[in-house]
């Protein structure tokens, strides 16, 4: 945010959000990365299964953890949306930990690490760009093989499911997928 | 250490997504904890996710949801629940966080060179995990699964069919393969395996074995 309190016109405008509720507990940015990325974290929670309820519950805690993280969020190292998305979907896995087990533990007592240990996305490149790179070869991707990739981010459902509601079969699910994400791999690679 | 086995792209962007199931997601963590070209692939998977949750449509949130969360924004953050390893498998290399965490049982002999020691996973997981370690020069025994097997060489290495896995490789045993890997001659062999389903030894001494490898 500048002066005014109007979002800096650059490539990174969630970065300097993000950064601004680190350095100064900037509540009107907090607010408007909520009113973006709460709605779509929402989305996300719901497509995956989760109730009403829950989805609403895992933006919420999302959005906590983004407040009481932002100084772990190195602008330099990580893209926010990315970010975001890696809070969200660990809330998601631990959500799904407790339903197992049972576990009296609330959502929001996130264990920390819980996906993996590896450092946050990609330290090779400025994050900027490799959201840029990202985005760029995912727009020569076919429509139809984004939407097998989004299926298997973003719905928790067995191979055999999304089969049956793209109306083709399991073999061509998975060879869709293979072929999606080698298509993906080839894009990223020329554009590093 | 050069890596020459992967796992699949599909398994890691389901790494990035989450959609493993525990057992799986902690084969995949052992690789990566080694493995910088998919720790990379997975890095940009993450923003595949964010590109892609910024572009869902968003759905509505109730009124009065932001207000609710504003007021807990001053909220201590003391429910970060810190899992300190377990010191079960201090004695094991190559083991990332998510693995260290975990309970495991002891060393049990199953076959002639060779043992195995379960990774105990803290919630239900279709999937097991455990570790095997093979004596130099074993012949491990043929076998085949009803599913999927994921295996990370930590120590030593094997070959199997002629492809040769050693440390920070993967191996992912489809349905039905049979095997029947060889661990190198000089150090004992030491993988975390990751199975979904039951585990078929074939042949007489294969099915005399057989109850003792269910676990």
């Amino acid at each position: 945010m500048n002066a005014n309190g109007k979002p800096v016109e650059d490539a990174a405008p969630w970065n300097r959000l993000i950064e601004a509720v680190a350095v100064s507990q900037d509540r009107e940015a907090f607010a408007a990365l909520f009113e973006h990325f709460a709605p779509r974290v929402k989305t996300y929670m719901l497509r995956s299964g989760a109730n009403n309820a829950s989805a609403e519950e895992v933006a919420q805690e999302t959005m906590l953890s983004v407040w009481r993280k932002a100084a772990l969020f190195d602008p330099s190292s990580a893209g926010a949306a990315a970010w975001i998305y890696t809070i969200a979907r660990n809330l998601r896995i631990d959500a799904m930990r407790r339903e197992r087990t049972g576990s009296a533990r609330e959502l929001g007592d996130e264990i920390e690490e819980t996906v993996d240990d590896s450092p946050a996305p990609d330290s090779r490149l400025a994050a900027v760009q490799s959201e840029q790179r990202v985005r760029a070869a995912m727009a020569q991707l076919s429509d139809e093989q984004i939407r097998v990739i989004e299926l298997s981010f973003f719905e928790e459902k067995a191979h055999a499911e999304i089969a049956e509601q793209l109306k083709v079969p399991l073999g061509t699910v998975k060879s869709r997928l293979r072929l999606a994400m080698g298509r993906l791999r080839t894009l990223l690679g020329d554009l590093s | 250490m050069t890596i020459h086995h992967h796992p699949s792209d599909v398994m890691l962007a389901a790494f990035a997504a989450g959609t493993l199931d525990p057992g799986e997601r902690m084969a995949i963590a052992t690789h990566l904890s080694t493995c910088a070209r998919c720790r990379a692939f997975v890095d940009d998977m993450e923003y595949v996710g964010g590109v892609m949750l910024d572009d869902l449509p968003p759905a509505a949130m109730p009124a009065g949801s932001l207000a609710e969360v504003m007021e807990r924004l001053d909220e201590p953050a003391s429910r970060t629940i810190q899992v300190a390893p377990s010191s079960d498998l201090d004695d094991v290399p190559g083991l990332p966080d998510l693995v260290r965490r975990c309970r495991a049982g002891d060393w049990k002999w199953i076959a002639p060179g060779v043992h195995v020691r379960p990774i105990i996973v803290p919630e239900d997981s279709p999937t097991r995990v455990f570790l095997l370690k093979a004596a130099p020069g074993t012949r491990v025994m043929q076998h085949s699964h009803t599913d999927l097997e994921m295996t990370c060489v930590l120590t030593g290495a094997y070959t199997h069919d002629g492809t040769r896995y050693g440390p920070g490789d993967f191996d992912i045993g489809e349905e039905d393969d049979d095997h029947k890997p060889l661990v190198e001659q000089g150090e004992d062999c030491i993988c975390l395996v990751a199975m979904r389903g039951d585990i078929r030894l074939s042949g007489l001494l294969g099915q005399l074995m057989q109850p003792f490898v269910r676990m």
